[in-house]
């Protein structure tokens, strides 16, 4: 990594405690039916394991074929939330509902995967000789990464600007209250293969059966659904993103 | 900090429209909403502008040239040509940051880190702009040794008065409302979203000095505070093009073509070309450029449908600037901050006069028709 090794060695270890985290909302959203971004937690676990490894080359786990795989998936599966979103189709809380961030997220992620290793090195090799640093006509890739880290960052501003201290609102609060309205807005973060992490992970409702999963699934009409902790998942989200951030700065 | 947040309603739509004392100030954010940006009150979206500037600046200290003793010897540059009294201050930091560089560094990253992310948060916003001011000015004399202002080499194209001290003059335009009047409108019914701040009663309605204000800037230090702040940035800025540095035959080419050097192939190529078709004509140059930036400055006092145009002016100059200072290096992979380029075009946004809100309809004489006859 480009870095101070103290440095890069802290956000691996934020990577590898948002992954964890997020693994373990998979696991207790399905035991306790709480909504929870499915497919933003399953790109948390993914994202965050990815890059702890390119942060730290010991925990590397998969070969950069896979992960840019990973991610490729993730893309498509965004890029067609997005088309969804766009066409106004049914919103889930189980679901993310603002699936451009997450698009981008994995973009980076694959221009990371391709680009990032070999940058690194020519800039670690010349801080390491010279203390100076690669003349940024090197990375052809420098504007685009800027362009990347901009977003992340104002990603990272919104989910800020969003975040309360006080508790949290009930993902749906009624059936009633949903009819014609639109449907809750949580911030969302990276996905990776959505259908591989979303739907089934849960028993809860599918996406565009929102009415179900207020009423059948989790106390009958008039029952509130509350969020997983949002606010522990917006936090991911900013770190998650301020990483990203750093990681693409390192680009330049 | 949801003070600074009106969102919702007729505000939501015409963002800009100033708030009238005559009318309500804005409908209670609703949850639903919040996941749209464009339903954020025009100061709020620029303080998350402001935001990101930090946020990026922080990102960019961790950068590991800033870790090696190339920060310091930036830093003892910045002395050169000052009076002793800002020279010593700014060899005083260097030397001590050159003792304790790691540490140092990563506790200046870390600041601008904090500074970015409170903002973004609503409790923390007042906090963050405050701190912001101090520490925008301790690093302006430190570590910028106040822009050059005081060396007889200023100029707009090579940063002055200094990025950093932008940040504190946004910091106190965009600075949050002190109190909060009680709720006028019943809260929507919208479905809430996750964890949006939005549910706080007391939170939702601005309380600006100067409710009445034209432009987001004077809100909270009224508009000839915030109009003269212009004037003298501006002002400043048109001087400095006139200084003999600025003028010289080669001056302004020579300052184009050194920030080329390291930068991308696309962003060189443009400064070259610049810094060529420069070459030899500074003095034109100085004065075209002094004579726009005057206007912008003196525009300010202009009524609202000429300060537009005026308000584009900068914007543009401040785009022209930017791309003059090589994006601040930050392409080098050696920047510590965006240059003056982009903070001039954000404070340029935060002096947009509101768009004029049109009378109300009268009401109609006859029954409304219904709602479902489509």
């Amino acid at each position: 990594m480009g870095g101070p090794g103290w440095l890069t060695d802290i956000f691996a270890a934020l990577m590898l405690t948002v992954a964890v985290y997020c693994a373990s909302r998979l696991v207790v959203a399905r035991r306790w039916r709480r909504p929870t971004e499915l497919d933003t937690d399953g790109a948390h676990v993914v994202m965050g394991v990815a890059m702890a490894g390119m942060l730290v080359t010991g925990l590397r786990s998969l070969p950069t074929g896979m992960w840019e795989g990973v991610f490729g998936v993730g893309a498509c599966w965004f890029g067609w939330r997005m088309v969804q979103a766009r066409r106004g189709a049914a919103r889930s809380p189980w679901r993310c509902l603002h699936p451009v961030p997450h698009l981008v997220e994995c973009a980076a992620m694959l221009l990371m995967l391709g680009v990032l290793p070999a940058s690194l090195a020519v800039r670690s090799a010349a801080a390491r000789m010279s203390g100076m640093t690669v003349p940024a006509t090197e990375s052809r890739f420098s504007f685009l990464a800027l362009v990347l880290a901009l977003f992340m960052f104002g990603y990272v501003a919104w989910v800020g600007d969003r975040l309360t201290l006080r508790a949290p609102a009930p993902a749906l609060a009624s059936q009633r209250s949903l009819v014609g309205a639109p449907a809750p807005a949580p911030v969302s973060g990276p996905a990776v293969s959505g259908p591989a992490v979303s739907g089934p992970a849960v028993s809860g409702p599918e996406p565009g059966e929102q009415a179900d999963a207020t009423t059948g699934s989790c106390g009958g009409a008039g029952a509130a659904l509350r969020y997983l902790a949002p606010r522990c998942s917006a936090l991911c989200k900013i770190t998650m993103g301020v990483t990203m951030g750093y990681m693409l700065i390192l680009m330049l | 900090m949801s003070e600074s947040l009106a969102v919702g309603g007729a505000l939501a739509r015409r963002d800009t429209a100033e708030p009238r004392a005559a009318e309500p100030r804005a409908a209670e954010p609703r949850a639903g909403d919040l996941g749209n940006l464009a339903v954020l009150d025009t100061r709020r979206k620029l303080q998350l502008a402001l935001a990101v500037i930090w946020l990026l600046d922080g990102i960019l200290q961790y950068q590991p040239v800033m870790f090696t003793k190339a920060f310091p010897q930036m830093l003892t540059a910045a002395s050169a040509g000052n009076p002793a009294v800002v020279a010593s201050g700014v060899n005083w930091s260097a030397n001590l940051v050159d003792h304790h560089l790691v540490l140092l560094n990563a506790i200046f990253a870390t600041t601008q880190l904090a500074l970015g992310l409170g903002i973004s948060w609503r409790p923390t916003v007042k906090l963050a702009l405050g701190a912001s001011v101090p520490w925008a000015l301790a690093v302006w004399w430190l570590g910028e040794g106040l822009g050059g202002v005081l060396t007889g080499t200023a100029s707009p194209i090579n940063g002055a008065p200094g990025a950093v001290i932008l940040y504190a003059l946004l910091a106190v335009l965009l600075w949050p409302p002190d109190r909060n009047p009680p709720a006028q409108n019943p809260p929507a019914q919208n479905p809430p979203a996750p964890f949006v701040a939005d549910r706080n009663p007391a939170a939702p309605f601005v309380a600006d000095r100067n409710p009445a204000a034209s432009f987001v800037a004077a809100r909270a230090v009224g508009r000839p505070v915030a109009r003269a702040s212009w004037l003298v940035l501006w002002g400043s800025l048109a001087f400095f093009a006139l200084l003999p540095a600025s003028r010289a035959p080669h001056a302004i080419s020579g300052m184009i073509s050194d920030m080329a050097s390291g930068e991308p192939g696309w962003l060189a190529w443009i400064d070259h070309h610049a810094a060529s078709a420069l070459a030899g004509h500074g003095l034109p140059a100085s004065i075209a450029l002094a004579v726009a930036l005057a206007l912008v400055a003196a525009g300010i006092y202009l009524p609202s449908r000429l300060t537009r145009p005026v308000i584009v002016l900068a914007i543009l100059l401040a785009t022209l600037i930017w791309l003059a200072e090589g994006l601040g290096g930050i392409l080098t992979g050696a920047g510590t901050d965006p240059a003056s380029g982009p903070l001039l075009a954000l404070l340029a946004l935060a002096f947009w006069p509101a768009a004029s809100t049109p009378p109300p309809p009268a009401t109609p004489a006859t029954p409304a028709t219904p709602a479902s006859g489509a």
